[in-house]
């Protein structure tokens, strides 16, 4: 057996250390619980901008879902937005001739978190059966029922990890 | 082990005993010293984490209340056919108006009237939990439009910054910058910034939403 001595400063510094790394990784899991709260509310504030630009389309008759892609400046739609899998030329349903919410391609919106975020409207004609033609007129193909207007909400946010996305069809049945 | 061994082994632990000289008072001081500084330091952080995680607490639960009781607003006039915001009863608040109180009549056939003709109150009254704070209350009754002092009503949300959180908005009358589209049904404008913080500092988290009503006729 060694002789022993007690600890030496050297030891017992090592030993704080080691302490000190233990309490650091408490206090992490504290701040990590934190940084998911964070992202759960930029989910839910995006979550709730969709929400209510989807209601607005479900409040309007089926003649106004439309876009409006002319109205200058804050009608552009940019890379990001004719980037999207749901924007399609073709079949992009406009006509809209104010600048309603219902109308925008793109908005930016503040959220119940007061941050900003970008709100991309997608109002596309699509088909439930068959494929969709434009032209000569619109049509799923004979047998098929008619084209219905698909509406897509995309929220984005450089503090989203992923768009929030929110999309739901309009059909002419029964009165609306 | 013989008796000359144990006899050397006893010796041996006695020199021991007398060498453990233990830490020096300098050795100690420093010690602590050092202890002290590494202590303080981790204290404030483990303070300011325990706040992090209050307040994290007092947000989840605001905002977690505002919502559900807004899922609980609009799927309950999802169903209704109109609906009047008034500040005091009786009198119904023009387009554009901001009002405490809301009162809509749902038909048997919605889900949350319970198979009879509901007449359904939602409405704000003071917060019995921050002061200056609003709490919003459903109330429900089967005769006619309760008010917001009737027995019975249920809170679904606390620490609401404002004790007029509904407004109907016209085509030309906006509701917190909205308009309501021309021929849409007609739609009830809900804002209700919640204070995140619970009792203390004032940070709101600003749940707003437009509920449509489903039932109502394109105007």
């Amino acid at each position: 057996m060694r002789s022993e001595q007690g600890f030496t400063l050297i030891e017992l510094l090592i030993a704080m250390v080691v302490l000190t790394i233990g309490i650091l990784a408490l206090i992490a899991a504290y701040s990590s619980g934190y940084v998911a709260l964070n992202r759960a509310t930029r989910v839910s504030s995006a979550r709730l901008i969709a929400d209510q630009q989807m209601e607005r389309f479900r409040a309007v008759q089926y003649s106004a879902v439309q876009l409006n892609t002319t109205c200058g400046a804050s009608c552009t739609e940019d890379a990001t937005f004719t980037g999207d899998p749901a924007y399609s030329s073709a079949a992009q349903v406009t006509g809209c001739t104010t600048t309603d919410s219902t109308c925008l391609p793109t908005q930016t919106k503040t959220g119940p978190d007061a941050k900003s975020y970008r709100l991309d409207t997608y109002v596309e004609y699509t088909c439930v059966s068959g494929t969709l033609t434009t032209s000569p007129s619109l049509s799923c193909g004979s047998g098929n029922p008619y084209p219905v207007k698909r509406v897509t909400v995309v929220v984005r946010s450089s503090s989203l990890t992923a768009p929030v996305r929110e999309a739901s069809t309009f059909t002419t049945f029964p009165t609306n | 082990m013989g008796p000359i061994a144990r006899a050397r082994l006893t010796r041996r632990m006695r020199a021991r005993v007398a060498a453990e000289g233990g830490f020096t008072l300098v050795e100690l001081i420093i010690t602590l010293a050092i202890l002290l500084i590494v202590v303080a330091s981790l204290s404030s952080v483990l303070v300011s984490a325990t706040k992090t995680e209050v307040d994290a607490n007092n947000r989840f639960q605001a905002q977690e209340q505002a919502r559900t009781g807004l899922a609980q607003l609009t799927r309950e006039l999802h169903c209704a056919r109109s609906v009047t915001v008034t500040n005091t009863p009786g009198t119904s608040l023009a387009a554009g108006s901001s009002g405490s109180r809301i009162a809509a009549t749902l038909p048997s056939t919605c889900t949350t009237s319970g198979g009879v003709t509901l007449f359904v109150t939602w409405c704000t009254s003071a917060s019995t939990l921050n002061t200056s704070d609003w709490a919003l209350y459903r109330v429900t009754s089967t005769t006619s439009a309760p008010l917001c002092s009737a027995t019975g009503k249920i809170k679904w949300a606390d620490y609401l910054t404002t004790s007029t959180p509904f407004c109907l908005p016209s085509t030309t009358a906006a509701c917190g910058g909205v308009l309501r589209p021309s021929g849409s049904l007609p739609m009830l404008h809900v804002a209700m910034p919640v204070n995140l913080k619970g009792p203390g500092a004032i940070e709101s988290y600003n749940v707003v939403d437009d509920i449509a009503l489903r039932n109502g006729t394109h105007t």
